[in-house]
């Protein structure tokens, strides 16, 4: 075998993009909770940038490698030890047989990405390796099929090949900025009252300890509806803001229901997400409204980043 | 002549950057859930690359989109279109095809003249999912509680449940849960007030007007009534749920012999 959990974390899965095709028979698409980091990870190592990687929450799983790979790990900063001796993160990393990778405590961010060179053996279902409910127990073990990119400049160092530093850096201060949170408002979002609607935009917001991969429950200001909090149900996505019946709003994650009967006030932008998925319980968080238009240019923009490696 | 169709007033609005909704009057209604499939459906002979769901759920149907695969489709770059354009054009288009099924309906009623009501309607051509339930009471935990609080029989629980058919308005909660409805007003009973911590897999439960069927184990606040043999979903990707929304389905009894008998869930 290959990898192998030695200690199982709080809730560490297996994630890639997703499957998509299937809510309509109630079928969550699950996926990365920060995609920007995830997929540096990959693109960093060469891998296809939706292939699956470690998603690592705080307390963390602790990995122990029975063959060479090369790894690489982003997103939050847990302070990864390899041998109980500090590494880099946004960097390939060497590890031998017997090696053992921990993260020793939780600096910035809330989710970490272990990504590893090559394919993981196993079988996708419904085109996605992305876990649900389940966590990643100790003593699992898992196979990867390594690549042979070779990522070795002439002094035998693994680098990041060129132009790939400013890609990392800026996505990185992306994901890590505190510049207001983007929502489009939703359907309900004219049923909160004026009051309601001046609240939710100019005060602050913390992310409640409840947090899982399903939603980010908010502690803040309660916001009132003008009518009662009862809908029939509908499609919900990732980033939806939904105003539950005590006035407390959860913003739906990864692995979100399919359809939701609450009050829809808005969602978060997609290029936001990862944003909000990395924010700390101590961190405050705001809300802006902004359009589909501004939504789609910067979704573009950061995609293009992945695209075009020189 | 105005159809129905005329007369229901389409509702199109963006839910975030990533994803469409077309609304009608909100409202669990057999004529709307309808007419919300049939948008699907012609949704869906278009083959976008960039639609990446069509999820219908009782009065509205929401396509999930990939943005990059939008900008880049011939179609939609060639109008320089917004996606909301593109929604507006796929309520046109099914406009124009909800009209030229009405002219073919129109000429079809004066052909065959007699046999107009079962041409017509596109329920009755419908097959209906029969599913068998054991209403005993070692499967049908809260049959008693409807028993009591409802002042009606055991047996009219199940004679109700049984005689009506269903409409599929929605999957939801989890993989394969399908919300059905309506259900006869004299057996309708609220959720528990605490969700029970685990409902085995085939359990039937009524929540005030609708009726649904666990795929799974998992919590859940239904008043159980029953539970069937047959397996709803299963991951098999050849299998997935065997219900859909717009699906019609009728339960029928069975003994609890039967169920030992044909339980799937072993």
């Amino acid at each position: 075998m290959a990898i192998q959990i030695i200690k199982k974390g709080i809730a560490d899965t297996i994630q890639d993009i997703g499957r998509y095709g299937y809510q309509h028979l109630g079928i969550q698409a699950n996926g990365y909770l920060d995609y920007q980091s995830a997929r540096l990870a990959n693109y960093i190592l060469n891998n296809p940038i939706n292939a699956p990687v470690f998603e690592i929450h705080f307390p963390a799983s602790s990995f122990s490698f029975t063959q060479a790979h090369t790894i690489c790990i982003s997103g939050a900063n847990f302070v990864p030890l390899l041998n109980e001796k500090s590494i880099a993160l946004y960097t390939p990393i060497e590890v031998k047989e017997n090696d053992v990778l921990q993260f020793l405590k939780p600096l910035q961010g809330r989710v970490a990405y272990v990504a590893i060179q090559g394919k993981i053996k196993e079988e996708a279902w419904l085109n996605s390796h992305s876990y649900f409910a389940n966590s990643i127990q100790k003593d699992a073990q898992f196979e990867w099929e390594a690549s042979e990119q070779p990522l070795k400049n002439s002094s035998n160092q693994l680098q990041v090949f060129k132009g790939g530093t400013t890609t990392i850096q800026e996505i990185q201060s992306h994901v890590f900025s505190t510049a207001p949170l983007q929502f489009i408002t939703g359907p309900a979002w004219n049923d909160l009252t004026q009051e309601a609607q001046k609240v939710f935009l100019s005060t602050e917001y913390h992310i409640s300890r409840q947090a899982n991969r399903m939603g980010y429950p908010l502690k803040g200001a309660l916001l009132q509806l003008n009518k009662p909090n009862q809908y029939l149900s509908a499609a919900v996505t990732r980033g939806t803001l939904q105003l539950l019946p005590n006035g407390e709003l959860m913003v739906l994650m990864a692995d979100h229901q399919t359809i939701g009967g609450y009050a829809n006030l808005g969602q978060i932008i997609l290029v936001d997400l990862p944003r909000l998925a990395q924010v700390s319980n101590q961190t405050s968080i705001h809300f802006r409204e902004t359009t589909i238009d501004t939504a789609h240019k910067l979704y573009q923009q950061i995609e293009k980043k992945f695209i075009h490696r020189s | 002549m105005k159809t129905n169709f005329e007369n229901i007033n389409w509702k199109l609005q963006i839910l975030g950057d990533h994803a469409l909704v077309f609304s009608l009057e909100e409202k669990m209604s057999e004529a709307i859930i309808e007419k919300i499939i049939t948008l699907k459906k012609n949704i869906e002979t278009f083959h976008f690359d960039f639609i990446k769901e069509l999820i219908p759920s009782y009065h509205t149907l929401t396509l999930v989109y990939d943005i990059d695969l939008f900008y880049q489709n011939n179609i939609t770059v060639k109008n320089n279109q917004s996606v909301f354009e593109f929604g507006n054009d796929m309520l046109t288009a099914f406009n124009s095809a909800a009209t030229n099924s009405t002219i073919k309906n129109a000429a079809e009623k004066i052909k065959t003249n007699n046999n107009l009501i079962k041409k017509n309607s596109s329920t009755a051509l419908k097959k209906i999912i029969r599913i068998p339930v054991c209403y005993d009471e070692r499967l049908g935990i809260d049959l008693e509680n409807i028993v009591s609080k409802n002042k009606i029989s055991m047996e009219k629980i199940i004679q109700i449940h049984t005689e009506e058919t269903y409409l599929v308005y929605c999957l939801g909660f989890l993989p394969g849960f399908a919300y059905m409805g309506k259900v006869n007003e004299s057996i309708q009973i609220a959720r528990h007030a605490t969700p029970r911590k685990e409902v085995q897999a085939g359990s039937v439960g009524i929540a005030g007007m609708q009726t649904g069927i666990y795929p799974m184990n998992s919590p859940g606040g239904w008043q159980i009534i029953g539970r069937t043999p047959i397996k709803i979903f299963d991951k098999d990707p050849a299998i997935l749920g065997k219900l859909k929304a717009g699906d019609r389905i009728q339960f029928y009894p069975i003994s609890f012999s039967e169920f030992k008998k044909l339980n799937e869930y072993k």
